[in-house]
């Protein structure tokens, strides 16, 4: 119980400390955002999304930056995040709506399903150690593990979807996919998504395989290893019982903690493949200058890492019983 | 002077410093020599191209030619030049923000597990926070707002981001070493604080630093293309990175000009496979765990003849040579061992720490992992020899036929599984699966060793260490087995439980007729319990008795000695002696006898030229000793004892202070070739 209070309790101060960030970068610029916006704007830009601009940035005067600050968090609760200025006035909080589903179907599933497939092949290369193949696939996962997302989602579309055009190039779905939902939709859904689900299951799948395969060469020399193999258990029982259990615990935290860089390389992906998820408009949010749009992105990608991560804490409670006895 | 050689350090060879490890593994070779590659390739840019990397004065979208090697960009600069100039900031992102990364991951993970209490809580909760936190679009909002101004920035804000991870991993490193002894002894002497941890503590932790730098250069190089190729950071710089975004911003692969991309994204790859190998090849050093498996064995002799087999013994080892592979060379750490168990027989194995019994026991019942290895001879368990079972025929034969309680009983038991079900699964894997019959036994079990039923459902760690090993113990009794192997069950525990436990094991085994090797360094344990003891020296058996007969007449002057080592219970205050000088290294070839350099009874001409044999002393009792060779003249041997007796005088008064404790009792080591 304490376990999970504490880790609530580190959930909170986190999404704090977010959202705190959240609010002190763009002031820390010299300078003011808005201004620079206006310049490359050059008067393109509705009077009244500059009112929302300076609105967001406590440029009319509204009190003290105390008193901004507490305003600013009264309306991340309220789910208040401005508009956006890119797509005025379409309230900023939508465009979020919009793009979350294609993000967590997109990167949430690719994540789980590139965590299982590199811990079974890390189990196996750990387990096997010595042979030829459980060696091999070593360095090839530290290669595939180096390469930058994007690059190689390019490569794929280049060779895959502009040379070969065995898949679209762009987007979630074909223009007129059909009704949602209908089988003719799930269809164009899928196609559209096998180049994004391949870019990022191989560039994310290496680093899972040498997590857990370090951590099944620790638990393989573990005395309870050693006294297990001379009860004459089965190979099946040892790996599924001792060495998969074992080495299982400390892959989920690690999982945890590396899902913030692995979800913030993964949803570059979306841009390479104009995607229309979270990634695709923070990229977008970047290069038109959307602050407010940008902002919210960072926060909901935190919020869902966040999340994701107060799931895993979860999952070791019911998995490790020194956690449920609070000794760890 | 003599044949035996001084026990000696492990050579120093090459191949067996740190260095001389890291360049042994192809991996480390591969990813040194590719940053090589790469770091000559940025120092000489100038070399190897003419042209400036920003210079537009070519046309758009050149092909491949002598003048261009790469052909041209969109914007008519020459990628060449772009790519070799391009490494030079790249590395420049690398390893700079990975230097600050790790400087500030050496900093906050140092700090919190030397300071510990409040500070540590703070420093945990800001790493966890950090950790959390999703890295790369933190640093696309930073970088955001600080556009432009060139590549510092960008560097900066990766490396004040890139910290977290390797923070973690520092700190529980060290507080780990922050438990060891000089540590603590460098508190107590009142050395400050910063001393402590830059001068005790930094240097036992540079592997890990050292893996740590790496892999922040790793996540550097893969931000920095990210952030550029989204166009954050200053995108008129020449990074890999920025290639790939003009690449992809001019359409490089709809033109046709597909290098344009692949070449800076492959580089990027690369470099970080580089650094990834570096990372992975010090881990490994700093990690022995990680590395091993690597060195090979030569595979078994099996021994020459079938030894004749005494008709009713239950296990008889024959010539049994076992052995460690070590960088130098195969350390041999049970050297041609015959012994033999009789069913209901309790045989005792004593020795000093490194002397080979626990290697023996493991060796003998094919537990012996990887870099050990049976060089030789036979096990014969009921007329089967076990290290010739395949490996299912073995598991089959485990536990049913004889079972093993281990020296760490600690750490035997699986910590995510109840003991209810650690308990069963022994039995079930031996066909008993019906779950009245497992609960019955099991409770029987608990019964017969003195836990309550209760503890069935608990989980290791809430046992004490006193009821880990009873359970252990009733795991080892559950199939009846005709033969259980103890290797020091009773080390770790306190006298009175120790007590307890020992004599329950001998009234179980008196019940049941089952055969027990029970191995410690604890003699007068042994003398008082077994019906025979084997004494080990340097991985040899070199007396065989039965317990009252080498209490009252110890034969080999090893054993002597070693009884001499224990004071009496009753009679006056003497100085005990412990036996000077220490075994020989088990890494070199021993002519002659391995106990010569100590022995006070040493026949020089005789014990270190003859290869050595075991002789009959008196009835069942045998000793590997010249002493007892018939062949050596009687007047040798007589004026060996008698300058022995002369010397004895001499060595209570003087040698005690640089006598080596011989019976320590010590937690069981890991490391092969040492204490096994």
């Amino acid at each position: 119980m304490l376990y999970l209070l504490r880790k609530l309790g580190i959930f909170v101060f986190t999404l704090w400390v977010a959202a705190t960030l959240n609010f002190i970068l763009p002031r820390l610029v010299p300078g003011d955002p808005v201004s620079v916006m206006l310049a490359k704007y050059q008067g393109r830009l509705d009077p009244s999304a500059v009112d929302a601009l300076k609105i967001a940035y406590g440029l009319n005067d509204l009190g003290s930056p105390v008193a901004q600050y507490f305003s600013y968090l009264g309306n991340l609760v309220r789910g208040d995040f401005g508009r956006s200025i890119s797509l005025f006035p379409t309230p900023v909080i939508d465009v979020v709506l919009r793009g979350l589903p294609y993000t967590l179907g997109l990167v949430g599933i690719t994540t789980i399903l590139s965590f299982l497939l590199g811990s079974a092949l890390g189990l196996y290369s750990g387990w096997r150690r010595g042979r030829a193949g459980a060696d091999a696939v070593v360095p090839a996962a530290l290669f595939l593990n180096s390469m930058p997302y994007f690059w190689f989602g390019l490569l794929l579309l280049y060779v895959f979807a502009f040379q070969l055009k065995w898949f679209p190039l762009s987007g979630a779905l074909d223009p007129f996919p059909g009704d949602a939902f209908s089988v003719g939709w799930w269809g164009s859904l899928a196609r559209h998504a096998v180049l994004p689900v391949l870019t990022i299951l191989v560039t994310s799948v290496g680093g899972w395989l040498i997590t857990m395969r370090n951590n099944v060469i620790s638990v393989a020399s573990e005395d309870y290893l050693a006294f297990a193999r001379a009860k004459g258990l089965s190979e099946r029982r040892i790996v599924n019982r001792y060495v998969l259990r074992n080495a299982l615990l400390p892959s989920f935290t690690a999982f945890g903690m590396s899902l913030g860089f692995v979800v913030g390389g993964s949803i570059l992906t979306e841009i390479v493949f104009s995607y229309p998820g979270l990634g695709y408009y923070l990229y977008q949010s970047v290069t038109n200058l959307d602050y407010p749009l940008m902002q919210a992105i960072f926060f909901f990608i935190a919020l869902a890492v966040l999340l994701a991560n107060l799931l895993v804490d979860l999952l070791n409670l019911i998995l490790d019983p020194r956690i449920r006895e609070g000794r760890v | 002077m003599t044949v035996i050689s001084a026990p000696t350090a492990p050579r120093r060879t090459w191949k067996n410093t740190a260095l001389g490890r890291f360049f042994s593994s192809p991996r480390s070779v591969l990813g040194a020599g590719l940053l090589t590659l790469f770091v000559l390739l940025a120092l000489l840019a100038p070399v190897l191209t003419p042209y400036r990397p920003n210079s537009m004065e070519f046309d758009a979208f050149m092909g491949f030619s002598a003048q261009h090697p790469l052909g041209t960009t969109a914007l008519g600069q020459d990628i060449f030049a772009q790519f070799v100039y391009g490494a030079r900031l790249t590395l420049l992102v690398g390893f700079v923000a990975g230097l600050i990364a790790t400087f500030l991951s050496v900093t906050f993970g140092l700090a919190a597990a030397y300071f510990g209490g409040r500070i540590d809580e703070a420093i945990n909760t800001l790493i966890n926070v950090f950790l959390v936190l999703p890295g790369l679009p933190l640093i696309i909002v930073a970088a955001a707002f600080i556009r432009g101004g060139g590549v510092w920035p960008v560097i900066l804000v990766i490396g004040l981001t890139g910290w977290a991870f390797g923070a973690r991993v520092l700190r529980s490193q060290a507080l780990a070493l922050r438990e060891r002894d000089f540590i603590a002894a460098a508190v107590v002497s009142g050395e400050g604080a910063l001393r402590i941890i830059f001068v005790e503590m930094l240097p036992n932790m540079a592997g890990l630093i050292a893996a740590n730098f790496f892999g922040a250069a790793l996540y550097a190089v893969l931000s920095e293309a990210a952030l550029s190729f989204i166009g954050v950071g200053d995108v008129s710089q020449v990074t890999w990175g920025t290639m790939l975004y003009w690449a992809q911003a001019k359409g490089a692969l709809l033109q046709g000009a597909w290098w344009w991309v692949a070449l800076p994204g492959l580089s990027i790859a690369l470099l970080g496979t580089s650094f990834a190998f570096l990372n992975f090849a010090v881990d490994e050093i700093s990690n022995p765990r990680l590395a091993g498996g690597r060195l090979n064995l030569p595979s078994r002799v099996p021994a020459a003849v079938a030894a004749p087999v005494a008709g009713d013994a239950l296990l008889s080892i024959t010539g049994l040579d076992v052995g460690y592979a070590a960088p130098t060379g195969v350390v041999r750490a049970v050297r041609d061992v015959t012994l033999d168990v009789q069913p209901g027989e309790l045989l005792g194995v004593a020795g000093e720490s490194g002397c080979g019994k626990s290697t023996l026991a493991f060796a003998a019942t094919r537990l012996l992992d990887p870099p050990g290895g049976v060089l030789g001879g036979s096990v014969r368990l009921a007329g089967r020899d076990l290290l010739a079972l395949s490996p299912e025929e073995l598991r089959r034969v485990r536990w049913k036929e004889f079972s093993i309680v281990f020296q760490a009983s600690m750490n035997v038991l699986n910590p995510v599984l109840t003991i209810r079900e650690q308990v069963y699964d022994a039995m079930q894997a031996h066909g008993v699966t019906d779950r009245d019959r497992l609960n019955t036994r099991a409770r029987e079990l608990f019964d017969l060793v003195g836990i309550q039923t209760s503890y069935l459902d608990a989980y290791p760690h809430q046992l004490s260490g006193g009821m880990k090993q009873r359970v252990v113990i009733a795991i080892a009794l559950a199939l009846e087995p005709k033969l259980i192997v103890m290797d020091e069950p009773t080390t770790a525990l306190d006298v009175v439980v120790q007590r307890q436990i020992l004599q329950e094991i001998n009234a179980v085994r008196k019940r049941l007729g089952i055969s027990i090797i029970f191995i410690t360094h604890d003699l007068s344990l042994l003398v008082e319990m077994s019906d025979r003891v084997a004494i080990m020296y340097a991985g040899e058996v070199v007396e065989l008795a039965p317990a009252h007969r080498l209490y009252a007449h110890p034969a080999h002057p090893y054993t002597q000695q070693l009884m001499n080592s224990f004071p009496p219970m009753t009679g006056p205050r003497t100085r005990r002696s412990g036996i000077p000088g220490r075994p020989p290294s088990l890494s070199a070839e021993i002519i002659g006898c391995p106990f010569f350099e100590r022995c006070n009874t040493r026949m020089p001409g005789v014990c270190d030229v003859q290869p050595l044999q075991t002789f009959p002393v008196a009835e069942n009792q045998t000793a590997a000793c010249f002493l007892y060779d018939p062949a050596v003249p009687a007047a040798v041997k007589e004026s060996a004892v008698k300058d022995s007796a002369d010397r004895a005088g001499v060595v209570r008064a003087g040698a005690v202070r640089d006598s080596q404790t011989v019976l320590a009792t010590r937690p069981r080591p890991s490391s092969p070739g040492g204490e096994s």
